[in-house]
């Protein structure tokens, strides 16, 4: 940089020479010296205003080029589905055979808040707990005027209650819509459909898990989104269960029982048709476990696929049916039925002496517990638990009920000679009803194992072969003989010719030993005998006939006249025609002229 | 006499001064004073009450302080530049010490007449502080670390205390503010460069060390920053204001629904919709080409003081027209961006148009000094 000099000798000389003042030329130079810096430092200015003004021209731009793009855009509401955070909130519907719906889906509202929206804290309050009188006024004062930014108060409402809410005419009560489970038919197949809850919610939906029933068991599917439009179809027939549901409760009512439990079920294709459980529970108000107390009381649990009973003389037909097959007897054996039979320190009698002898057929018939131990015997401990086995009385049923895991049948801890003759006619092993009925679905569809389903199918199970075709007829006969001269005379259904068989049953004491007024009293039956299709098992818990003289409370004269009480409603609804066999004409020649 | 030689120093005295007024600024500020009145008028359904009547007061008075403003000499103005910012610091540390007390954000101070912000006042009180610092010192110490960190420290301690109030907003905005000024004031660009790369460093160190065994914030912090980044993430919550508002511009479309016809506003879906939130009314009921001219509007006040900063000789008038320039123009850009979803939602009132009365009364009384110093440069 060239500085001008301050003092410039030949300047300050000839000012000199001329007699002036050369300060003023030192003035004159400071101030141009001055200028030029200052020009300097406003060139600087400018420049660095020129940067600031290129900023201010981009945010102008960026400014109304936003404008612009708002402007050109369709408005949206912001979408409850959008982005729901992966909550899939489309669940199946399930239906029953015919395509009946058992349980929906409803649009409804939740309702929660933003207490720091709300306008007078202390009114939403009040009139909250005027609409929900289950809401705390004063809890909700608090909750309102605290430091939360978000509470739920209802999971769901009914379209009135929403209104009311929305009348309240509160900014910071908001509702969040979202589908609920809905059961139409109310408590109807409760046990079946167990369940559903609100699993993972937000304000723009709710996710629905199933929690018992076949809501759990098929929840993956139920939730599948790809198949929400294809409903869930079961076997169960809504009339039939509607039926079944009807006079059990009105049985079980007549009968003074505390508990009942039935299972309808196809003998070919194990499709259950009708099951229920009394007490019984709405699923749409589930009722959570007990925790304290007898949980076989609660109502949801369920009888028919997770009380395991001492099923008691159902079970003779078995070890009959095995002996038979075995070639150890045939219907017209005899068997020493002479009591009281003595084994070590048990003693087996009979509800009443038979005689000394009976055949086999008639042991079934009058049901004696002596003839079926020594049958038992003739089988040994071996061969019955191998059958056991093979008809699936040792393991859980596999049905698509969540809770039928824990109905695993109770077995002897030791298989000695007197457990085989107990077990013979059908104490100190436990099952659920369902297993019963599978084992008559056995003997009914020909000798052929069948696992018991709650999905619709329509062919039939060709399960692995348990006895052979004749003695399952053989079987059968005896049943039939059972309800046309035996303990089951009253289940007679006029044109449905019922075959089954009795089973009463004292109860265990929990501590040990049996109680001797409380039975478990079952009537398992086939019918029509001559063409089985269906087998029915009626189980009542604790049931006692006051109808009669004295009060009694062998299955005869309380499971078995529930039973054939529905067989009569239950048959003509699942369109078998009552056949009614020509009177037999004895004694009366034909004769053609 | 020839042009070259023309030094002629005139400056208008007494009564000329109003000629020397820049009446060009006087009707741009009142037109987007007016557009305010009439935004205000709407959302209050049609009425002057509760809020335009009261605007319209306070713009009154606002002119006729920035009249009184303008014809004081602008040295004067420069020589109380120390004590304006000594009195807004003082002030502000009793804001923040009785906001201690009185539990919560105890912004205010009742003057009688209107409530005074603190921190509005040393919006204007950093500007002019700054100016005349510049104006002091030799242009050749601008640059020279220590005279450097002084108007650091001079910026960042108001900016601290508005933080502390809490008002992260109005902290960042008079800070930017005091940075354009050292910009401008000459500051070597390696300073800003550096405070630039700094602060990008620490921001990006924080966001890389999510999820990392070093991370430098809690989770929830991360969170908070993510809703305030992204309010849209949460259309119901956080980031509600952002979708009404950017619903009532979109519904707006080019041309507007009409005046008083805007949905958003008229049924409350717009929060705020008389102070933060009146840009997007404006937008509803005018369209784009309402909310273009206020944009216009605005960007004309900012030419204007720019164009007299240059043609001004005195540093400090030069320095304090571009830093009230400088604090116009990042408050309404910030709450325009803010309010169509561009920027985080930090609470900016849009000037001069949001319902407000000291904020009006100290931009005024900053547009009177750049009157003055327009009127006072040597002519």
């Amino acid at each position: 940089m060239i500085r001008r000099p301050l003092r410039p000798l030949a300047r300050i000389l000839q000012a000199r020479a001329r007699g002036e003042n050369p300060d003023a030329i030192e003035r004159e130079n400071l101030r141009l010296r001055h200028e030029v810096s200052r020009d300097a430092d406003r060139e600087r200015a400018e420049s660095r205003l020129f940067v600031l003004g290129l900023c201010f021209a981009l945010a102008f731009a960026g400014v109304g080029l936003r404008m612009g793009v708002l402007a050109s855009t369709k408005p949206s509401e912001p979408r409850v589905a959008q982005g729901g955070a992966g909550i899939v909130a489309t669940r199946a519907e399930i239906q029953d055979r015919r395509g009946r719906i058992l349980a929906t889906n409803l649009e409804t509202a939740a309702l929660y808040v933003h207490p720091h929206e709300l306008v007078d804290p202390a009114r939403a309050a009040r009139e909250l707990a005027k609409l929900f009188p289950d809401l705390d006024e004063a809890r909700m004062l608090a909750d309102f005027t605290g430091p939360r930014k978000f509470l739920w108060l209802r999971k769901v409402m009914s379209p009135e209650q929403q209104q009311a809410v929305h009348d309240i005419g509160e900014p910071g009560l908001l509702f969040a819509t979202r589908e609920m489970r809905l059961y139409p038919n109310g408590a109807l197949a409760a046990h079946v459909l167990g369940g559903a809850a609100f699993d993972r919610e937000d304000v723009r939906a709710a996710e629905i898990i199933g929690t018992a029933g076949v809501e759990r068991s098929f929840d993956a599917r139920l939730r599948d989104p790809g198949r929400a439009n294809d409903p869930l179809q079961l076997s169960l027939d809504l009339t039939a269960q509607t039926a079944m549901e009807d006079v059990l409760a009105s049985g079980m009512t007549l009968m003074n029982a505390k508990g009942a439990a039935g299972v309808l079920m196809d003998v070919h294709t194990g499709e259950v048709i009708a099951i229920a459980s009394l007490p019984d529970f709405d699923p749409n108000a589930r009722p959570a476990p007990p925790t304290k107390g007898d949980p076989t009381a609660s109502p949801i649990f369920n009888r028919s696929v997770q009380g395991v009973y001492e099923l008691g003389s159902t079970f003779k037909i078995f070890t009959v049916a095995q002996a038979m097959d075995l070639g150890l007897v045939n219907p017209e054996t005899m068997i020493d039925t002479k009591g009281p039979m003595v084994k070590g320190r048990h003693k087996i009698t009979d509800f009443r002496n038979y005689g000394p002898e009976l055949s086999v057929d008639k042991v079934i018939v009058k049901s004696s517990n002596i003839g079926t131990a020594r049958i038992a015997l003739m089988i040994g401990a071996e061969r019955q638990k191998a059958f056991l086995d093979l008809m699936g009385l040792t393991e859980a049923t596999n049905i698509e009920i969540s809770e039928a895991r824990s109905g695993k049948p109770l077995l002897p801890p030791r298989w000695s000679d007197i457990v085989t003759m107990t077990v013979s006619y059908g104490h100190g092993f436990s099952t659920t009803p369902l297993h019963l009925a599978a084992g008559y679905a056995m003997i009914a569809n020909g000798g052929t194992r069948v696992e018991p389903t709650l999905l619709r199918r329509d062919t039939p199970q060709y399960g692995p072969r348990v006895v052979s075709a004749k003695t399952a007829a053989q079987s059968l006969a005896m049943l039939r003989h059972v309800v046309t001269e035996g303990t089951a005379k009253v289940a007679e259904v006029p044109g449905y010719q019922v075959a089954g068989k009795t089973g009463t049953a004292d109860k265990p004491k929990p501590g040990g030993g049996y109680y001797k007024e409380k039975v478990i009293a079952t009537f398992a039956s086939v019918f029509p005998a001559d063409a089985p299709r269906y087998v029915l098992v009626v189980t009542l818990d604790e049931p006692v006939n006051t109808m009669g003289r004295e009060p009694t409370r062998t299955a005869g004269s309380t499971a078995a006249p529930v039973a054939a009480e529905l067989i009569r409603r239950i048959a003509p609804l699942l369109d078998l025609k009552p056949r009614i066999d020509p009177v037999q004409l004895d004694g009366i020649t034909l004769t053609s002229n | 006499m020839s042009y070259l030689e023309y030094s002629v120093k005139y400056t208008p005295t007494g009564l000329r001064k109003v000629l020397y007024l820049n009446w060009a600024l006087v009707i741009l500020l009142t037109a987007v004073a007016s557009v305010g009145f009439l935004m205000l008028y709407s959302v209050a359904g049609g009425r002057f009450d509760p809020w335009a009547a009261a605007q319209m007061k306070r713009f009154g008075l606002s002119l006729s302080v920035m009249f009184v403003v303008a014809m004081v000499p602008i040295w004067f103005w420069r020589n109380l530049s120390a004590l304006a910012y000594g009195v807004g610091v003082t002030l502000l540390v009793i804001v923040d010490l009785f906001g201690a007390v009185r539990m919560g954000a105890q912004r205010w101070i009742d003057l009688g007449f209107i409530n005074l912000q603190p921190s509005e006042l040393m919006k204007i009180a950093l500007v002019m502080f700054l100016a005349a610092y510049y104006d002091w010192l030799p242009a050749r110490k601008t640059s020279q670390p220590l005279w450097v960190a002084i108007p650091a420290v001079v910026i960042l301690t108001p900016a601290a205390l508005v933080m502390g109030q809490p008002d992260l907003g109005t902290a960042i905005l008079v800070a930017t503010a005091g940075g354009a000024m050292m910009f401008v004031a000459g500051v070597h660009w390696a300073y800003f460069a550096a405070v630039l790369t700094g602060g990008v460093a620490l921001v990006s160190a924080v966001f890389r060390s999510r999820d990392t065994d070093w991370q430098l914030i809690e989770d929830y912090q991360f969170r908070r920053i993510d809703t305030f980044l992204n309010p849209e993430s949460d259309p119901l919550g956080a980031g509600y204001h952002i979708t009404q508002g950017k619903i009532a511009m979109g519904s707006g479309g080019w041309t507007g629904k009409g005046f008083m016809q805007g949905t958003q506003s008229r049924l409350n879906f717009l929060p705020e919709k008389h102070t933060d939130f009146i840009f997007n009314t404006l937008a509803e009921e005018f369209g784009f080409i309402g909310a273009f001219s206020l944009l216009t509007l605005y960007a004309l006040i900012i030419v204007f003081c720019i164009v007299a900063a240059i043609q001004m000789k005195d540093r400090f008038s030069q320095l304090l027209t571009i830093g009230v320039a400088m604090n116009f123009f990042l408050f309404f850009s910030v709450n325009m961006a803010m309010v169509m979803g561009l920027a985080p939602v930090v609470g900016v009132p849009l000037p001069l148009v949001s319902y407000g009365g000291s904020a009006m009364l100290i931009l005024m009384i900053g547009f009177g000094m750049v009157q003055s110093a327009n009127i006072h440069r040597p002519r």
